[in-house]
């Protein structure tokens, strides 16, 4: 495939798949895990590691560990090679996740660029996870980047 | 300053303490319980070696997590209102890897500061890189 083509691939599967919504789940935040989480990481703050404190909540990143059981959409294209490796994460905290809360989760495509470098060109494919509590209030952006190189 | 408790406090440039945190197979086997991200190539050595890694690795989400309690103890009391990591190479479970972070810029108005974090690794590759928005409370 030439230059040309593959970059036009990569517009139409842009504009086909960008801000689909496929999957959705929930999550229950509970005590014990939230605050497991919090010490494995070295927490020192009350807020995250006392469970009688006024102000306890789950830890910035604890919904990174929240896989919903779909990757990408249905008939999705091939694009790229392999499953892809983990690029890394963006979590942007809007609110304090409590423990007991039940969070919904929505998941969708969030940009599909790629980027040429001396390895060679690479896909990044950004899926974003919006996480709502019960009282519909978002609480939790996560983006995760999943790297493929460009076949 | 090695702790910041007021938004007063914070320099532009100023660097945050740096953290060696553990990252033992039993911390690393916590996380990995805590996040139900029990995979070999997480907490056994040999089986990660059968998938091509050098040893067990410690989870990306996990090496987030880790920046963000050096930030907290950096800053008792601050919101991190976001935390964005790049996963650049492989960090070792057992080994010494080194946390650092940096102020780059600050917000008078949302008492708000911007952090750039990279995690080192014991031979000294870098592996994370990322940047944060804590939010000082007064």
């Amino acid at each position: 495939m030439n230059q040309a083509s593959s970059q036009q691939d990569m517009t139409s599967v842009r504009q086909d798949w960008v801000g689909v919504e496929f999957d959705w789940a929930t999550f229950e935040m509970k005590t014990d895990e939230m605050i497991e989480w919090a010490r494995a990481c070295g927490e020192t703050d009350a807020r995250f590691l006392d469970p009688g404190h006024h102000d306890f909540q789950a830890h910035p990143g604890f919904t990174t560990h929240c896989m919903s059981g779909r990757v990408l959409p249905e008939n999705f294209p091939k694009i790229g090679g392999g499953f892809g490796i983990d690029g890394g994460k963006r979590v942007e905290v809007h609110a304090p996740i409590r423990a007991g809360d039940v969070l919904t989760a929505t998941t969708t495509i969030a940009d599909i660029f790629d980027k040429t470098g001396r390895s060679g060109t690479m896909i990044f494919i950004v899926q974003r996870m919006e996480f709502r509590n019960a009282a519909g209030e978002l609480v939790s952006t996560v983006d995760w980047k999943m790297i493929k190189k460009a076949e | 300053m090695s702790t910041i408790y007021k938004f007063a406090e914070v320099e532009l440039g100023d660097e945050l303490p740096n953290e060696t945190p553990d990252v033992s197979m039993a911390k690393v086997t916590s996380f990995c319980t805590s996040a139900k991200h029990l995979f070999e190539r997480f907490t056994d050595h040999e089986a990660a070696k059968k998938e091509g890694f050098p040893g067990a690795i410690v989870p990306g989400i996990m090496s987030q997590g880790l920046l963000a309690a050096m930030i907290h103890k950096w800053a008792p009391g601050c919101n991190i209102m976001s935390i964005d990591t790049v996963f650049r190479g492989s960090l070792l479970v057992d080994s010494n890897i080194t946390m650092t972070g940096a102020v780059t810029d600050t917000d008078d108005d949302e008492m708000t500061a911007e952090l750039d974090l990279s995690i080192i690794a014991e031979d000294g590759r870098t592996g994370v890189i990322g940047t944060a928005k804590v939010q000082f409370l007064s």
